[in-house]
C-alpha cells in the first residue's frame, strides 16, 4: 500500500527553511523566479495541448448529439428530438472536416518538430506525445465512425424496406394483370369456339349460295336459250306464214 | 490473493500521478516521463510492457543515472530506491530544472534525513512547488508470477546463499543482509495489507529473518499514528479476513533440489537458457532451425522473448513436462494452420463473387464469417507470434537436452533422490564424454553425495574425484557439501525426498510419427510424479504473531483456524522445481481445503550460484 508522504516532505521543507534561517543562509527567491519565467517554454507543448482540447471538443460534440443521431425515433419521442437526415449529414461533414484539421495539425507539429534541432530525448518525447495525440484522435474518430456505421446500416435497412415494399406492390400488380389475362384468354377461347361453329354454317351457306348462283346462271342460260329459241321459232313461224301467204297468193293467181 | 494485476494496478496508479486511473478509454492523454533506477526497472518490467507504458502516456522511460536532457514542459515520475546516490541525483535534477514537475516515488521507505536533503535541494533550486507528490510505494520486491516473487535481481549476490553461508561472514555483514531481506518482506506484507503469522525452524538464518521481521512488524503496529496496517490503508475486502501463514525455511535443509536437473518447461528454460525476470535471451541461428531457407548463413543475432501472463500457452504449459510441451506446440501450430486456411478459403470465395451463382447465395453467410475472421485476424497473428516464440524456445531447450543428455541426468537423479534401484553406474555417467558439461556431472555427483545414506568409501571417493577432474570439474563445491552434510547430520533429520517416481514411457515414436519438428529420438519420455521435498516436521518450528503482545512463547495462544493463505520463503534461494511442486501440491489440496499459496524466494539460484560455494 503506497503511503503519501507529501505532507511530510513539506514539513521537511519548513524544517530546512527554519534551519537555514537560523544559520543565516537565505535564498534569493525572487530572482530565481524571474529566471524561471524567462525560460523559453517552447511552442510545442501548448500547441499539442490545444490540439487535444480541440479533439476533446469534437468528442463532446459527438457524444452530446449521439443519442439524437443514433435514435431511429420511436413513436413516443416527439419530432423535436428527431434529427433529419440533412442534419445528420451536416454533423458528418463537420466532424470529418474537424478530424481532418486535427490530423493536419498533428502532421504539422510533427514536421516542425523534425525540422527543429534538439536533443534526441526531446525528439523522442515529442514523437511519443504526438503518437499519443494521434491515438486519442483515432479513438474519437472511432466514436464517430461507429455512429456513422449505425446510421449507414440503418439507411441500408430502410432502403431494404423500401425495396421490399416496392417489390411487394409490383408483385400485386403483376398478379392483377395475370388475372385479367387469364380472363381474356378464357373469353377468347369461347369466342374461337363460336367462330368455329359459325364457320361450318357459313360454309354450308356458302355452298348453297354457290349452288344457287350456279342454278341461277344456268337458269339464265336456259332463259336465254329459250328466248333465242323463242325468237328463232318466231322467225320460222313468220317465214312459214309469209310463205304460206305467198303460196296462197300464188295458188290464187294460178287458179285465176 | 495477490495477483499480478493487483501490483500492476498499484504501479499504474503511481504512473497516473498517484491517482486511480480512469476507466474511460477515450480519455485525454496526459504525457509524462518515467525515471527509474535498476531496481525500479526490474520491478516494472515483468508487469508492464513498453506498449502499456506508452498507452499510459509515458513518452520516455529513462534510467536515473543516465544523461538526461531538460524537457521543461513535461512532468516526471520517479520510481527509485532511496539510496544516497539516487537522492543526490534527484537533487541534481532539481537544481538543473530538468522537468516541469516532480512526482517522487520511493520503492521502500525513505528516511527523514534523506527527505530533508531533497527538501534543501528543492529550496535551493526554488523548486519546492514543483515537487508535487512524494510517496513511499513499499514495492521492494519483484513479481514474476501471479504467485511467485523474488526479492531482487540487481545485487542478488549480496543476499544469495553464498553470501549468507560463507565462512568469512562477519556479524555486521549478516546484519546488513538480514536488513535487506526483512525490508523487502516488510514491503511485501504492507502491500498485501495483512500481518502474517510467522513460522520458522530453529537455529539458522531463517530464524534470524523471522525474529527481525516480527520485530519490525510489531514496531509498526504499535506506532498507531503511522501504522501501515490500519483498516483504511488496507485494501478492504481485497483479501480474506484470515491472516496468512508465513513459513520460512532455510536453504540448508535441502541442498539437492537446487542442484537437481529439471524437466518442466519453465524450470528447464531457467536452467538451460538465459532466463531472468520472465525474459529469455537467445542467440538466433544457434538452434537447429528447420526452416527451408536454403543456404542461409547462420548469423548469430540476439533475440529476447518475454514470457508474460497474457501468453495463454505459457500459462498452461509452464509446469508441464517437456515432451508434453513439444506436443502441445505442434498441436497449436496445426490449429493455427487450420484457422489460416479457413481465412484463405473465405478470401477466395469472396473472389468468386459474380462468377458463381451458388457463391452468391452463400455470400451473406460468408460475409458474417469473413467479418469474424477479419476481426480475429489480430488474435491469429498474435497466436502465430506466440507459436513461433515457443517453437524457438522449445527447440533451443531441446538442443541442450539432446547435446547434454539431460534426460539421463534427470532420470538418474530422480532415482537417487527416491532411493530406487539404479540401472547405471554413476562412474559411467561421469566418465562419459558425451553426456553433459562438467557442471552437469558435478551436480549429479553432489546429489549422489547428499542423498547417499552411507558416505562412499575413500577408494570410491578417490575414483569419483579422479573421474570428475578428468571431466574438467572443480572440486571445491564437493568440499563444501562434505562440511554441510556433516553439519546437517548433527542438526536435524535429513530431508526425505518423498515418494517420487519416474516412469520412462519408452521412446518417443508417437511424436516422430506426427511429423513434428520436435524429433526427440533417443530422449526418454519421462513423466513426473509428485515429488514433494518435505521439510522437517513443523511442530517444533517457532511461532511468531506480531499482533500479539509479547509474552513467553508457550503462553501465546495459537491461531487454531486453518489457514487460507500461505506464503513460503526460502532463505538462501528457492528454485523453479520447488515452486512447481508447491503449485502442484496446492492444486491437489485446493480441492479439499481451499489453500492458496504464494511463494517467495530470496533469489533464484542460477546454476552458477550453486558452485560458487567456498
Amino acid at each position: 500500500m503506497a503511503v503519501d508522504i507529501t505532507l511530510l516532505f513539506k514539513a521537511s521543507v519548513k524544517t530546512v527553511k527554519t534551519r537555514n534561517k537560523a544559520i543565516g543562509i537565505g535564498f534569493d527567491s525572487t530572482k530565481d523566479e524571474i529566471f524561471k519565467r524567462s525560460r523559453p517554454k517552447g511552442g510545442f507543448s501548448p500547441k499539442a495541448k490545444e490540439v487535444i482540447t480541440n479533439i476533446t471538443k469534437l468528442k463532446e460534440f459527438l457524444l452530446q448529439h449521439r443519442k439524437d443521431y443514433v435514435s431511429a425515433g420511436s413513436l413516443i419521442s416527439s419530432d423535436l428530438t428527431r434529427m433529419t437526415d440533412s442534419e445528420r449529414d451536416q454533423i458528418d461533414q463537420d466532424a470529418q472536416i474537424f478530424m481532418r484539421t486535427c490530423s493536419e495539425a498533428i502532421k504539422q507539429l510533427r514536421n516542425e518538430a523534425e525540422k527543429q534541432v534538439m536533443s534526441a530525448q526531446i525528439k523522442e518525447h515529442r514523437g511519443a506525445v504526438l503518437d499519443l495525440v494521434e491515438m486519442y484522435l483515432k479513438g474519437v474518430c472511432k466514436i464517430y465512425s461507429e455512429q456513422r456505421a449505425i446510421r449507414v446500416k440503418r439507411m441500408f435497412e430502410q432502403e431494404n424496406q423500401r425495396l421490399i415494399s416496392e417489390m411487394n406492390s409490383l408483385v400485386d400488380e403483376v398478379k392483377q394483370i395475370e388475372g385479367k389475362v387469364v380472363e381474356i384468354s378464357r373469353l377468347q377461347e369461347i369466342f374461337a369456339e363460336k367462330v368455329l361453329q359459325q364457320e361450318t354454317e357459313i360454309d354450308s351457306i356458302h355452298q348453297l349460295v354457290v349452288g344457287a348462283t350456279e342454278n341461277v346462271k344456268e337458269g339464265n342460260e336456259d332463259i336465254r336459250e329459250a328466248i333465242k329459241n323463242n325468237a328463232g321459232f318466231r322467225v320460222w313461224i313468220l317465214f312459214f306464214l309469209v310463205m304460206c301467204s305467198f303460196s296462197l297468193l300464188f295458188l290464187d293467181w294460178y287458179d285465176s | 490473493t495477490i495477483c499480478f494485476c493487483f501490483i500492476s494496478v498499484a504501479l499504474k496508479r503511481m504512473l497516473n500521478f498517484n491517482a486511480p486511473p480512469l476507466k474511460n478509454t477515450a480519455a485525454e492523454p496526459v504525457w509524462k516521463v518515467l525515471i527509474y533506477d535498476r531496481f525500479g526497472q526490474d520491478i516494472i518490467s515483468p508487469l508492464l510492457s513498453v506498449k502499456e507504458l506508452r498507452d499510459m502516456g509515458i513518452t520516455l522511460h529513462l534510467l536515473l543515472h543516465s544523461d538526461r536532457d531538460p524537457i521543461p514542459d513535461v512532468p516526471a515520475v520517479y520510481f527509485v530506491m532511496p539510496t544516497e546516490e539516487n537522492i543526490d541525483r534527484i537533487c541534481q535534477d532539481l537544481r538543473n530544472q530538468l522537468y516541469e514537475s516532480y512526482y517522487l516515488n520511493f520503492i521502500s521507505a525513505i528516511s527523514r534525513s534523506k527527505l530533508e536533503d531533497i527538501a534543501s535541494a528543492a529550496l535551493a533550486a526554488n523548486a519546492v512547488s514543483l515537487v508535487t507528490k512524494v510517496f513511499d510505494q513499499y514495492l521492494n520486491f519483484i513479481t514474476l508470477e501471479d504467485d511467485m516473487f523474488i526479492l531482487c535481481h540487481q545485487n542478488k549476490e549480496l543476499i544469495s546463499y553464498h553470501a549468507i553461508n560463507r565462512a568469512d561472514l562477519q556479524d555486521t555483514d549478516m546484519e546488513a543482509i538480514m536488513d535487506t531481506i526483512v525490508d523487502s518482506l516488510f514491503c511485501f506484507f504492507v502491500t498485501l495489507g495483512a500481518v502474517p503469522i510467522i513460522r520458522c525452524p530453529r537455529g539458522n538464518a531463517a530464524e534470524m529473518v523471522a525474529v527481525k521481521l516480527d520485530k519490525k512488524l510489531r514496531e509498526n503496529l504499535r506506532d498507531a499514528r503511522n501504522s501501515l496496517f490500519t483498516g483504511d490503508s488496507m485494501a478492504a475486502g481485497q483479501f480474506s479476513f484470515q491472516r496468512p501463514l508465513f513459513v520460512l525455511a532455510d536453504r540448508n535443509v535441502d541442498m539437492a533440489t537446487p542442484l537437481h536437473h529439471t524437466w518442466t518447461y519453465q524450470a528447464l528454460i531457467h536452467d538451460v537458457l538465459d532466463f531472468h525476470l520472465n525474459r529469455v535471451m537467445m542467440e538466433e541461428g544457434a538452434g537447429a532451425e528447420p526452416s527451408p531457407a536454403g543456404a542461409r548463413p547462420k548469423k548469430k543475432s540476439r533475440k529476447t522473448y518475454d514470457l508474460t501472463a497474457a501468453d495463454k500457452f505459457w500459462q498452461k504449459h509452464k509446469g508441464s513436462p517437456f515432451p508434453e510441451v513439444a506436443e502441445s506446440v505442434q498441436e497449436e501450430l496445426d490449429t493455427y494452420r487450420a484457422q489460416e486456411d479457413e481465412v484463405k478459403r473465405l478470401k477466395s470465395i469472396m473472389g468468386l463473387e459474380g462468377e458463381d451463382e451458388g457463391a452468391i447465395s452463400m455470400l451473406s453467410d460468408n460475409t458474417a464469417k469473413l467479418t469474424s475472421a477479419m476481426s480475429s485476424l489480430p488474435e491469429l497473428l498474435e497466436k502465430k507470434r506466440l507459436i513461433d516464440l515457443h517453437t524457438n524456445v522449445a527447440t533451443a531447450v531441446l538442443d541442450h537436452i539432446k547435446s547434454r543428455k539431460l534426460d539421463v541426468y534427470f532420470e538418474y537423479e530422480e532415482k537417487l533422490m527416491s532411493k530406487s534401484t539404479l540401472d547405471k553406474s554413476l562412474l559411467d555417467i561421469i566418465s562419459d564424454p558425451d553426456a553433459g558439461t562438467s557442471e552437469d556431472k558435478m551436480r549429479l555427483f553432489l546429489i549422489f553425495y547428499i542423498t547417499a545414506q552411507l558416505a562412499p568409501s575413500e577408494s570410491d571417493l578417490e575414483q569419483y574425484k579422479k573421474a570428475l577432474t578428468d571431466a574438467g570439474c572443480d572440486l571445491s563445491p564437493l568440499n563444501y557439501i562434505k562440511q554441510w552434510k556433516a553439519f546437517t547430520k548433527m542438526a536435524a533429520t535429513p530431508a526425505n525426498y518423498g515418494n517420487s517416481g519416474v516412469k520412462p514411457m519408452g521412446l518417443f515414436s508417437r511424436v516422430m510419427n506426427t511429423g513434428s519438428q520436435f524429433v526427440m529420438e533417443g530422449v526418454k519420455n519421462l513423466v513426473l510424479k509428485q515429488h514433494v521435498s518435505l521439510y522437517a516436521e513443523t511442530d517444533d518450528y517457532r511461532y511468531f504473531d506480531p499482533k500479539m503482545l509479547r509474552g513467553s512463547e508457550s503462553s501465546i495462544p495459537r491461531n487454531k483456524n486453518p489457514f487460507q493463505e500461505a506464503i513460503v520463503f526460502v532463505v538462501g534461494g528457492g528454485n523453479y522445481i520447488e515452486y512447481q511442486n508447491l503449485v502442484d501440491y496446492t492444486k491437489v489440496l485446493h480441492k479439499c481445503t481451499q489453500l492458496l499459496l504464494v511463494c517467495v524466494f530470496s533469489v533464484q539460484t542460477g546454476k552458477e550460484g550453486h558452485l560458487r560455494m567456498q
